[in-house]
């Protein structure tokens, strides 16, 4: 799958224009620079609101990234009794922990040992529409 | 040995079930379930879980024979997604390219990856890493077989799928009779039936009995190939690696129809529309056919109807990728094998002696070839952008009656932005 987008080398703005303005140098392309790791690397749709609080909505897409490993609050795609979904990895002194965006601490799923638990693969980008 | 030797290496990853796999990745429920995946059309059984293989099912069974036990165990039922394979295939290759770029994509699941960089002893530690990592970055579980040659790393492979660490290399290991003794004649590379029948009746039955037999006693009695396979089996590397994308030879499009076809006018809508599809591969890969091959057949597993098989070969006098042309040649080819009264189940065609269309001009290359060319250019970009069969011909029909059944397909596409992966956020 192949997005790419124009990319204007002059600055919008007021004064003199250009006399290039309509040259068009090169394409920005969004897979270069959204995709590190093109083998590992999926494009997945959200459904559900429960990550609203931290800028994740019903229909938005998730670069996920499937061979990084999760860092402290990072977002992941997470096998939780052999459902994935999306949530928010925390590390907190001996614990690790899920959480949804939201700051209820019901939400807390604690990851360890015999909690079949999988990190599935790491989100590095959201795209949401706001046209 | 010292510690650094690096002797000729290859290496056989080979995708475990992978059509399961791949239906597995975005579908935890089913890990640990018996699983199995159906030929197009839902005709035969052409990937199982391990779960499915104990309880009995065989590979290429057809659907209907395994019915009962399907339904008795709550076996998983898929239709073939091939967009989906293709894309995962697609991934796995590209991450063993990370470990070398010789590489021989053999399969859509297996590949040969030459190792000879690494130091002998270390060989077994890169595999296991090869295959964490394709786990890792694709989902997709390996088995992965080591050794000095093609032939000897399926050996190794095929013991790799057994052992839980799914890495087997028979690297540095003085005798591998003891080995090759418990592999039967039949599961060596490059062994098919006819050979397994004649090895057999001259005592042959397993690999270490060829590999022991005198090269010039195989050559007089068989043929050169299996000399070949007889020296590979002794480390001696005579099938090299075909790597550089050698480009392919030829190109098959055929499918099994939904229900069964008796009509002229049906059939010839399915062989022009495969015949666009084919063309416009060939052409995305820069190639051109000299060879056109139409094929139709009934249900063989229908006994209370006739069968009939036939197919017919076309030679053109000159090479083309022209759409327009495979079409009239192969509508040609067909209505010399079509018979009235039959209900056809499949047809395919299959255009070959592919070669390169740089430089095909010839003799009788015209302004007009330039003007075709032209058209079916703008086809493939349309029908890139648009979709395909946006623009089609019209004797490939315009409502597409023939669907092919795909009746437990998953709608999932890792390569189409229609049908992306959806995930729960609860």
């Amino acid at each position: 799958m192949k997005l790419t987008v124009p990319f204007y080398l002059h600055k919008a703005g007021a004064g003199f224009p250009s006399p290039a303005t309509d040259y068009i140098e090169e394409d920005v392309d969004l897979n270069i620079h959204l995709i590190k790791n093109v083998p590992a690397t999926f494009i997945i749709r959200v459904q559900g609101k429960s990550m609203m609080d931290v800028g994740i909505y019903d229909g938005d897409l998730l670069v996920v990234d499937k061979s990084l490993k999760p860092k402290n609050f990072s977002t992941v795609i997470v096998n939780v009794h052999d459902e994935l979904v999306v949530k928010n990895f925390v590390k907190e002194k001996d614990e690790q922990f899920l959480t949804s965006g939201s700051k209820k601490i019901e939400d807390k799923i604690i990851i360890n040992s015999e909690s079949d638990i999988f990190v599935w693969g790491v989100v590095t980008y959201v795209i949401h529409s706001v046209y | 040995m010292s510690s650094t030797q690096c002797t000729k290496k290859i290496a056989l990853i080979d995708c475990n079930s992978f059509y399961v796999s791949c239906e597995r990745l975005f579908n935890p429920k089913i890990r640990n379930k018996p699983v199995v995946v159906l030929s197009s059309n839902d005709g035969c059984i052409i990937s199982r879980s391990n779960e499915a293989k104990a309880l009995g099912i065989k590979m290429g069974d057809p659907y209907f024979k395994a019915k009962d036990i399907i339904l008795k165990n709550n076996v998983h039922i898929f239709s073939s997604n091939y967009s989906l394979y293709g894309d995962l295939s697609r991934r796995v290759m590209r991450t063993l390219k990370r470990f070398n770029s010789e590489i021989e994509i053999y399969s859509i699941d297996e590949a040969f990856l030459d190792l000879s960089n690494f130091p002998d002893d270390e060989v077994e530690d890169v595999g296991k890493e090869i295959r964490s990592i394709v786990l890792q970055w694709t989902g997709i579980p390996t088995s992965i077989g080591i050794a000095k040659t093609k032939t000897l790393s399926k050996v190794a492979n095929h013991i790799a799928k057994k052992i839980k660490s799914g890495v087997v290399s028979l690297i540095g290991i003085k005798d591998i009779d003891p080995i090759l003794e418990k592999v039967e004649i039949n599961d060596v590379w490059g062994i098919g039936k006819q050979l397994t029948k004649f090895f057999a009746q001259s005592g042959i039955h397993n690999a270490k009995q060829l590999k022991n037999t005198s090269n010039t006693w195989i050559k007089k009695s068989s043929n050169v190939l299996s000399s070949r396979t007889a020296m590979e089996l002794r480390g001696i590397s005579c099938i090299s690696l075909e790597t550089q994308s050698s480009k392919r030879k030829s190109c098959v499009v055929s499918r099994s129809f939904a229900k069964k076809v008796e009509k002229l006018q049906e059939l010839q809508e399915s062989i022009t529309s495969y015949c666009l599809n084919a063309a416009e591969k060939i052409r995305s890969e820069s190639l051109i056919t000299k060879s056109i091959t139409v094929f139709i057949r009934t249900s063989p597993f229908q006994n209370q109807f006739a069968y009939y098989s036939n197919s017919k070969t076309i030679d053109l006098p000159i090479a083309t990728d022209n759409s327009i042309e495979i079409v009239k040649t192969a509508l040609t080819g067909l209505k010399s094998i079509f018979k009235n009264g039959y209900r056809y189940q499949k047809a395919g065609i299959m255009l070959s002696v592919l070669t390169d269309s740089q430089g095909s001009k010839n003799l009788f290359s015209s302004v007009k070839d330039e003007k075709i060319k032209n058209l079916m250019q703008s086809i493939d970009n349309t029908n890139y952008r648009f979709g395909r069969s946006t623009l089609s011909l019209a004797s490939a029909g315009i409502n597409k009656k023939l669907n092919i059944k795909r009746q437990h397909c998953s709608k999932i596409d890792t390569a189409d932005f229609n049908f992306l992966p959806t995930i729960k956020a609860i």
